[in-house]
């Protein structure tokens, strides 16, 4: 039931053969019942019409030749009734028939002396019924019911019957049996011609619908096909054209389809291609020089001692702002290879806990403690990409000390069977509900004012963003001015499984009975 | 007095990496094009290599593998990408180290010295064992089987980190400071590249190691 339910929604062809085929079902069931009635009824009432006038003519004879019995001596009362009383063979004037003549009960009276009957029919087989119809009616009566014989076998029939009278003897009932078995042989030929034209009407419809139907369909079902494999990226799939029909412009417009698409697609493929070209050889280019100057300025920088005031500032001058210019390009060509699309995970298993430590001691000078740590007790390991994973860690925790106003900083580790999540948590100067739209935005500065002070590119976050993209993973933040920032980055401790859960809920406040906030109201 | 080979088709970046180079103290052999490497490598013989990748002609890899066919001398390679596929390409074509451009040139004399100190940390014993490899500190060679197998001077610092505290386990950070000299560095790549690289020439079968066992999720440590 459940296939076909599913073959009906999924196939058309399925669809439209069945439904044709239950339409001329019930259409040619309709008709055809129709016009069998109107035959078996047309028989049927021809039949019974004869049978009357025979029978009542049948009866009238027979009274008079028992009549005849009383003023012709010869002619003895038994013998008439045998006459009577006999089964006919279809002759010119007659049909076939049988005889029963049977006594009117009468009470406490036997009237049976001249019962009998012909055919192999009991007496007693005239049904109740009608037996009581002609005692008490003076004319002939008929009905149509199923006789049944001595041997217990059934036939339908028309029976008419008449009262008549026996010299000397009390009322006896006279029945004619018009047995129906010719007309029944003429129905059921009728019947299974009726049959084998209706099943084979009905075949042939389905057949010719589903020849008709497959005619549409399959190049419906080729275009299907041959999208799907366009889609699965097989983009060289093209549809046969036939003819010249609808079909055919079908099969034509699809193919132009795939053509342009797939020119677009190896166009995008190509600027995308190029993109990736020329950052590598933005890359190439720069750096070269880049170096030569760096080496350069380095030599200077050493030699400053040697140098007039102006121009050992100047060298320090240049120093710096190669190395900011440096750090410019390096996350320049990071964001136009994630534009690109051409940035690759290098996945290996990693100590999350030694890489947040080793990132923190990086970036907080040995003496000062501002940065807290909050990490479980057992190892966190997770296959990512230690390069990128460190640059989030270093962006997200060089960001909370810039913000922070000195006050501490924590950064709360927590994993879970598949997913590890890092919360960098700052109680400075947080961030508007507006800024938090634009934090993720490239060369986007919370406070003009207070930017730059570590000499940041402005696309710190918008990279990590992309790296945590990259490792399907997640970054949310959460700010409140004055209150200070929250950012969690939560990854996928293997490849592949997308994050479910919220180790770290981003706004603090959902997480009221967390360690870190007991410690926040201690340490401020 | 060390003699170090600077290749790279910029003579400008060239020069400059003689200057900074001879100001340290070193001789240096400025060579443009990669095919000229080899000619030059025989009559010199260079104590260190430093090799731009990207090189008119034969380009750093294919260099670094036609020096490696026939010499042990340390290479470090200059790239001017940091993309792995570069970076990992050296490497196993043979190369010790490399530096990113634009670098510290500060940072690039550190590399150096690294790379061309002889191995110091002498435990005492002349020779140590490492699953059925012995090394033998004082000649700084490797033995199997009774065969001396060619190891890199870098190569060997590895084996013998490992050798000298057998069942410990090394994070790949440990490594990188105890062999390359790095400190607080996380290219681990650096690491996989060269155990994969010492495996190959010590190991029987590559893909069932026991003299360099791997510490899933850790690093690695020496087989007994």
């Amino acid at each position: 039931m459940r296939f076909l339910g599913n073959r009906w929604r999924s196939s058309l062809l399925f669809r439209v053969i069945s439904t044709t085929f239950i339409l001329s079902i019930l259409l040619i069931g309709v008709t055809g019942s129709a016009l069998y009635f109107q035959i078996d009824n047309g028989i049927y009432k021809e039949k019974t019409n004869g049978s009357v006038v025979e029978a009542q003519s049948l009866i009238q004879f027979s009274q008079e030749q028992l009549y005849s019995t009383e003023y012709i001596a010869k002619i003895k009362v038994k013998d008439v009734i045998a006459n009577i009383v006999r089964s006919t063979d279809q002759t010119l004037t007659s049909s076939p028939r049988d005889v029963v003549l049977v006594g009117t009960p009468i009470k406490n009276m036997k009237n049976d002396l001249y019962n009998s009957s012909s055919g192999g029919i009991p007496v007693n087989g005239i049904p109740t019924s009608l037996r009581k119809q002609v005692r008490h009616s003076k004319n002939i009566e008929w009905a149509r019911d199923f006789i049944r014989f001595s041997d217990g076998n059934k036939s339908d029939a028309i029976i008419v019957g008449g009262l008549i009278d026996i010299p000397n003897q009390p009322s006896y009932e006279l029945y004619y049996i018009f047995l129906l078995t010719e007309q029944e042989t003429i129905l059921s030929l009728v019947l299974s011609l009726f049959w084998f034209t209706g099943v084979f009407l009905i075949l042939l419809i389905g057949l010719l619908s589903w020849y008709v139907v497959r005619q549409t369909v399959n190049p419906v079902r080729a275009a299907a096909q041959i999208a799907e494999m366009l889609t699965a990226g097989d983009l060289d799939r093209r549809m046969t054209v036939h003819g010249k029909d609808e079909m055919a412009r079908l099969a034509i417009s699809f193919n132009e389809m795939a053509v342009s698409m797939q020119q677009q697609i190896s166009r995008l493929e190509n600027l995308s291609r190029l993109q990736q070209r020329f950052v590598s050889d933005v890359s190439h280019e720069l750096r070269t020089p880049l170096t030569t100057i760096r080496m350069a300025s380095q030599v200077i920088f050493d030699e400053k001692e040697k140098l007039d005031a102006s121009a050992a500032r100047s060298a320090e001058l240049l120093m710096s702002q190669i190395a900011r210019f440096e750090l410019l390009l390096t996350d320049l060509l990071e964001v136009s290879r994630f534009d690109a699309s051409a940035s690759i995970l290098e996945g290996s298993p990693v100590d999350i806990k030694a890489l947040v430590s080793r990132t923190i001691d990086q970036l907080q000078p040995e003496d000062v403690n501002q940065v807290k740590s909050d990490f479980p007790s057992n190892d966190v390991v997770a296959e990512v990409d230690p390069r990128r994973i460190e640059r989030i860690m270093r962006n997200l925790i060089a960001n909370a000390i810039d913000h922070s106003r000195d006050k501490p900083i924590v950064i709360t580790i927590k994993d879970s069977q598949n997913e590890v999540a890092i919360g960098v948590r700052d109680f400075g100067i947080g961030f508007n509900e507006s800024e938090a739209k634009r934090l993720f935005d490239r060369f986007w500065r919370a406070d003009p004012s207070r930017s730059r002070i570590r000499g940041g590119t402005g696309l710190g976050l918008s990279i990590s963003l992309d790296d945590a993209k990259l490792h399907q993973g997640t970054l949310l933040a959460w700010g409140s001015p004055n209150n200070g920032a929250h950012f969690v980055l939560t990854v996928p401790k293997f490849p592949g499984i997308p994050i479910q859960s919220d180790l770290i809920p981003a706004d603090p406040n959902l997480a009221a009975s967390t360690s870190f906030l007991n410690f926040n109201e201690d340490d401020i | 007095m060390t003699l170090i080979m600077v290749v790279d088709d910029d003579q400008d970046l060239a020069e400059m990496l003689g200057i900074v180079l001879t100001g340290s103290g070193y001789e240096v052999d400025l060579v443009s094009s990669g095919d000229q490497v080899m000619t030059l490598f025989d009559n010199h013989q260079p104590d260190l290599i430093l090799l731009d990748v990207m090189l008119p002609g034969m380009d750093g890899v294919e260099v670094c593998k036609a020096v490696r066919a026939k010499s042990m001398v340390p290479i470090v390679m200059l790239t001017a990408k940091g993309d792995t596929q570069d970076v990992v390409l050296g490497l196993e074509a043979g190369a010790d180290d490399y530096m990113v451009k634009p670098f510290n040139p500060n940072e690039l004399i550190a590399r150096l010295k690294v790379r061309l100190r002889r191995t110091g940390l002498n435990t005492g014993a002349t020779q140590l064992n490492i699953g059925d490899v012995v090394i033998d500190q004082v000649a700084h060679t490797i033995i199997k089987n009774s065969k001396t197998i060619p190891l890199t001077r870098l190569e060997f610092d590895l084996l013998l980190a490992l050798a000298r505290e057998p069942g410990r386990v090394f994070t790949r950070e440990a490594l990188l400071d105890e062999v390359w000299g790095y400190q607080n560095a996380t290219d681990t790549r650096l690491v996989n590249v060269h155990v994969q690289r010492l495996r190959a020439k010590i190991e029987a079968d590559v893909n069932n190691p026991l003299i360099i066992q791997t510490v899933r999720g850790v690093g690695y440590k020496a087989g007994a």
